[in-house]
């Protein structure tokens, strides 16, 4: 007899992103497999989608059993942050090989020993610049040079691992699970400034936590949540604007985009929200807890919604879900 | 002139001759003379002589008339000259008569002897004609004539001159093939050859003939020798038989049993046959035996002979049968025989779910652990195998749950996966029970036992291929499914071992080569049986619903397992198969509010580790389920000390307590020093 349970059942998507050309969508999940599936075909194809077609077009395993925490996409590279390291792959071998060479790897730098590995949680690039940062399990923010690959320089403030972090105009946005969010300039030195909203009874929820899951941030606003509720903070003032009125259990996804809020965690829904928190859209997804969240434009409008389930959600208008992907 | 005087000359020779006194002489020799006279006078001039007579005569006649007119006495005288005159005449006249006469009479004669002549030689042309005709025909047969010989098979000419003797053949040595002379030698001489060959075979083919009758003699002798051995052996036999009872050996129990073999239906002899086999040689804690009345058996495979025979007759009539039943039957043999049947409905099920009167059963036992014995039965009408079976609990078992796992139908069932017995294997068998009004073969399963296919299979039965009584098949079966027969026993029994303590609370011991801790400080609080319904009404197995992992005939079991106010339930589900598809877990812990796989990842994950993490090639079934509500109970420890810190003092070693973006928790453990959880 076979086992019909297997642990692609309880399989977990923790990052993901599109190619350059926007037309296949790159998932990492907690088994240290890379799945690609052709989106641009299956959105074509309209209703007629068969459970075979759901499926990865390619897929390859880094490393066994080792979480892929982050994906990002650069012009001619996969980038992917694992765990105590950062690995470069050529977008032909993404696609197509069972099992890719990758180009390069970045090494977490004060990775002690093999037990105690940094997590490299979240990866952001800077194009101006060619600078690479990386949010790691050892409370450090790193930041890269991608032509060099050598650590240019390294934020250390936070007292606990790093969930993410974002930068808009030399400001750079990390939040952590010791509850922190520190504003950094993306040229050095410490901490421009800090808040905690943990600290705040308007947003903490005691019984969750103090952790920061998710922060976005544009010039004149800033946004977190995670165990507290997900909140809108002026920049300057360093006040809080709004309090999202959304039913979750942890924010794990949040960002910033034109002017809309895009927010998701542990809660049925992926939200759609406007800066003064009126709902624009809430959309229901398959997984229980949302950890990645990922759009593009061009060439076709895609949002996709993955976390704790094999399935991944997509929406091609960003208002509900009209197609599913699954990894097995 | 010449002539009147010839004529004159023979007047007086006649005169004178017949004066004398030889009168027939002369008469004879004037006859010879007229008659040569004639032949040389040529006809010609006689006639010419008999044209001027008659011109004479008729000369003389007018004279003598003119005379007559003329009256005077010289004319008397006159005319009585010339009277004379023409009698001369008349004689000349007569002469020529007789001469024509004479010359026609020669010539005739002449003619008559030509013809003789001629038709002499017709006749003896057309002999020979004849004779020609008969000699081509002759020689026509001659040519057709088919000799013997060429009839005769001859062996060839190749073969003939290099086998036969060399004073034969070194004549044709050079042989050529147009001398029909030589060929016909050759022909010869390969008949004579032929001929001593025959000759020689045939004195062989003799030989033989009385060499194979006096075999046969000793043939015959030796078996009437061997007919009275018979008696002979079954008298010791009868002798040895105090002697075998006194050594205690049971050669006549296994004789019987032989016997008894030789009964069972094709499908059960074949089972019996390789069962026995691999007893014999693999199995020593197996016994076979053979259930069921000789008697009955006997009369049964009588029966089944004669109802060949019938089934021949009916299948002339194939459409006389269904008439049958409704009309009257017109032949007195017939009626006799319908009378008897009351109901031919109820007589037609009754044959139709006929058993057959002998079973085998076999009996396999676990080393001091449960035996079970498995007894399969022949429905010849239905051709299918069908089980029953009855397990021997041992006496250290005594929970509910424990005995569930090890009642009759429960160890037997999916054996191999979809197998549980209640569909009949014969595609027919839905069609026939319909013809005689029975409903499904389900409801019958009570009553007919289980039709699991490995029965079949055992048997020699195949439906899927057709095949039936295959030796390969049931040989090739027997091994396998007595070996799972026997695992899943053990497995059973190793499982109500531990469902033994855990209905009282208790995690059995695990064997020090399972990598987990000992000591936790949640504890199993209650183990009770569950139903497919509650797990399908549960919330939090919504997902494994989904996914179809769970079939309402796996076992099912609730636990609870509580730490201070928080309590773990979780829903076991056993699968047929266990341990190689290791207990599936459904957890739902009640601590502020109710978190599961539906709401909470870390419960989620903690399923995870449980269900999936398994490493197969080492799970066991004397301890799996134990090791998995082990972790189970590890796991809760480290949820709650993990997630309130504050409550729940840390008893469990563990690096991070959270870590990358998902917030693991170190379900993971490492043999490393006390022992380590990591995520």
């Amino acid at each position: 007899m076979v086992n019909k349970l297997n642990k692609s059942f309880y399989n977990t998507v923790l990052s993901q992103t599109f190619t350059p050309c926007g037309n296949y969508l790159v998932v990492g999940d907690i088994y240290g497999t890379i799945s690609v599936f052709h989106l641009s075909k299956l959105t074509n194809q309209g209703s007629s989608i068969t459970k075979e077609d759901q499926l990865p077009k390619n897929a390859f395993t880094i490393k066994e059993d080792v979480q892929i925490n982050s994906l990002l996409t650069m012009k001619a590279f996969l980038v992917v942050g694992t765990v105590g390291e950062i690995l470069g792959y050529s977008w032909k071998n993404v696609k197509t090989s069972k099992k890719p060479s990758c180009s390069w790897t970045i090494e977490i730098p004060n990775s002690k020993d093999s037990f105690d590995k940094p997590d490299v949680n979240c990866l952001v690039f800077e194009p101006e610049n060619n600078l690479l940062f990386a949010a790691c399990g050892d409370n450090n923010v790193y930041v890269f040079n991608i032509e060099t690959r050598k650590e240019v320089r390294c934020f250390k403030g936070h007292k606990n691992y790093v969930h993410c972090i974002n930068f808009c105009n030399n400001k750079l946005v990390s939040g952590g699970e010791d509850g922190l969010v520190l504003l950094w300039d993306v040229r050095g030195g410490p901490p421009v400034s800090k808040i905690e909203p943990h600290s705040r009874d308007k947003v903490a929820r005691v019984e969750l936590g103090p952790w920061i899951g998710g922060v976005g941030i544009n010039d004149d606003w800033l946004l977190c949540g995670g165990g507290p509720r997900l909140s809108l903070w002026h920049l300057r003032s360093l006040n809080i604007a709004t309090v999202f009125p959304i039913d979750d259990k942890g924010i794990h996804v949040a960002e910033v985009y034109q002017d809309r809020i895009f927010a998701g965690g542990r809660s049925n829904l992926f939200y759609q929200m406007s800066f003064n928190g009126d709902i624009i859209t809430e959309i229901p997804t398959s997984p229980v807890t949302t950890y990645s969240a990922v759009h593009q434009d061009e060439p076709f409008q895609t949002l996709c919604i993955a976390g704790s389930s094999p399935k991944i959600d997509v929406c091609s208008n960003f208002i509900y879900k009209n197609l599913q992907l699954s990894l097995y | 002139m010449v002539k009147e005087s010839s004529s004159l000359k023979k007047k007086r020779k006649s005169g004178t001759s017949a004066d004398n006194e030889a009168e027939i002489d002369i008469y004879k020799k004037s006859v010879e003379f007229e008659e040569k006279e004639a032949l040389n006078r040529p006809n010609d001039t006689d006639a010419q002589i008999y044209f001027n007579t008659c011109k004479e005569i008729r000369h003389l006649f007018a004279e003598i008339s003119e005379l007559k007119m003329k009256s005077g006495s010289d004319v008397r005288a006159k005319i009585t000259e010339k009277t004379t005159e023409v009698c001369l005449l008349l004689v000349l006249l007569k002469k020529l008569n007789r001469m024509e006469k004479v010359r026609l009479v020669f010539p005739k004669e002449q003619l008559a002897a030509e013809k003789q002549k001629v038709d002499s030689i017709n006749l003896q042309y057309q002999n020979l004609l004849y004779e020609a005709n008969h000699l081509m025909s002759e020689y026509r047969k001659c040519f057709q004539f088919k000799s013997k010989d060429e009839h005769i098979e001859l062996v060839p000419v190749e073969e003939f001159l290099a086998e036969a003797p060399k004073n034969l053949t070194t004549k044709f040595k050079k042989f050529d093939e147009t001398d029909e002379m030589a060929k016909h030698e050759l022909r010869l001489a390969r008949l004579e050859w032929e001929l001593q060959q025959r000759i020689h075979l045939a004195d062989m083919c003799k030989k033989l003939e009385e060499e194979k009758k006096k075999l046969e003699g000793d043939i015959a002798e030796r078996r009437n020798k061997l007919d009275k051995l018979g008696p002979l052996l079954s008298s010791v036999m009868e002798a040895t038989k105090p002697v075998q009872e006194h050594l205690g050996l049971h050669i006549d129990k296994i004789q019987a049993e032989h016997k008894l073999a030789s009964l069972l239906p094709n499908p059960l002899y074949l089972f019996y046959a390789n069962i026995d086999a691999y007893r014999q040689v693999n199995d020593s804690g197996m016994s076979v035996e053979i259930m069921g009345d000789q008697e009955e058996a006997s009369q049964w495979k009588e029966l089944e002979l004669a109802e060949d025979e019938e089934e021949e007759e009916e299948d002339m009539e194939p459409e006389a049968e269904i008439q049958e039943v409704e009309e009257i039957v017109e032949t007195k043999k017939r009626r006799h025989r319908k009378s008897v049947h009351v109901d031919p409905l109820e007589e037609k099920k009754r044959k139709l779910l006929q058993v057959h009167p002998l079973s085998v059963q076999v009996t396999v036992t676990t080393k001091d652990g449960p035996s079970i014995k498995i007894r399969l039965s022949y429905y010849a009408k239905l051709e299918i195998v069908t089980v029953s079976s009855s397990v021997n609990i041992p006496s250290n078992i005594t929970g509910n749950a424990a005995r569930e796992v090890l009642s009759n139908e429960s160890v037997l069932v999916e054996l191999v996966e979809g197998d549980f017995g209640l569909d009949s294997p014969n595609p027919c068998t839905p069609y026939q029970l319909k013809k005689v009004g029975l409903g499904s073969f389900q409801s019958l399963v009570p009553e007919l036992g289980y039709v699991y296919t490995w029965a079949q299979k055992m048997c020699g039965i195949d439906f899927l291929n057709k095949m039936s009584g295959s030796d390969q098949l049931s040989q090739t079966n027997v091994e396998s499914v007595m070996k799972t027969i026997k695992k899943r026993l053990k497995s059973r029994y190793a499982l109500a071992k531990q469902l033994e303590e855990l209905e009282r609370n208790v995690i059995p011991v695990l064997p020090a080569s399972v990598d987990l801790p000992r000591t936790t400080i949640s504890s199993l609080t209650k183990w009770s049986s569950g139903t497919y319904q509650s797990f399908c009404e549960a919330k939090f197995t919504e997902g494994l619903l989904e996914a179809e992992l769970i079939s309402p005939n796996d076992i099912f079991y609730k636990a609870t397992i509580t730490r201070d106010k928080a309590n773990l339930q979780a829903f076991v589900v056993i699968k047929n198969d266990y341990p190689s598809i290791p207990p599936i877990f459904a957890l739902c812990l009640n601590y502020n509010g109710t978190r599961h796989s539906q709401n909470d990842d870390n419960i989620r994950d903690m399923e995870r580790s449980i269900n999936v993490d398994w490493n197969h090639e080492f799970s066991n079934a004397n301890w799996l389920l134990s090791a998995q509500i082990m972790s189970l109970c590890v796991g809760l420890d480290i949820y709650l000390e993990t997630e309130d810190p504050g409550t729940f003092q840390q008893n469990t070693m563990y690096i991070k307590s959270t870590c990358a973006r998902n917030r693991r928790k170190p379900f993971k453990f490492r043999n490393i020093g006390v022992g380590v959880y990591t995520q």
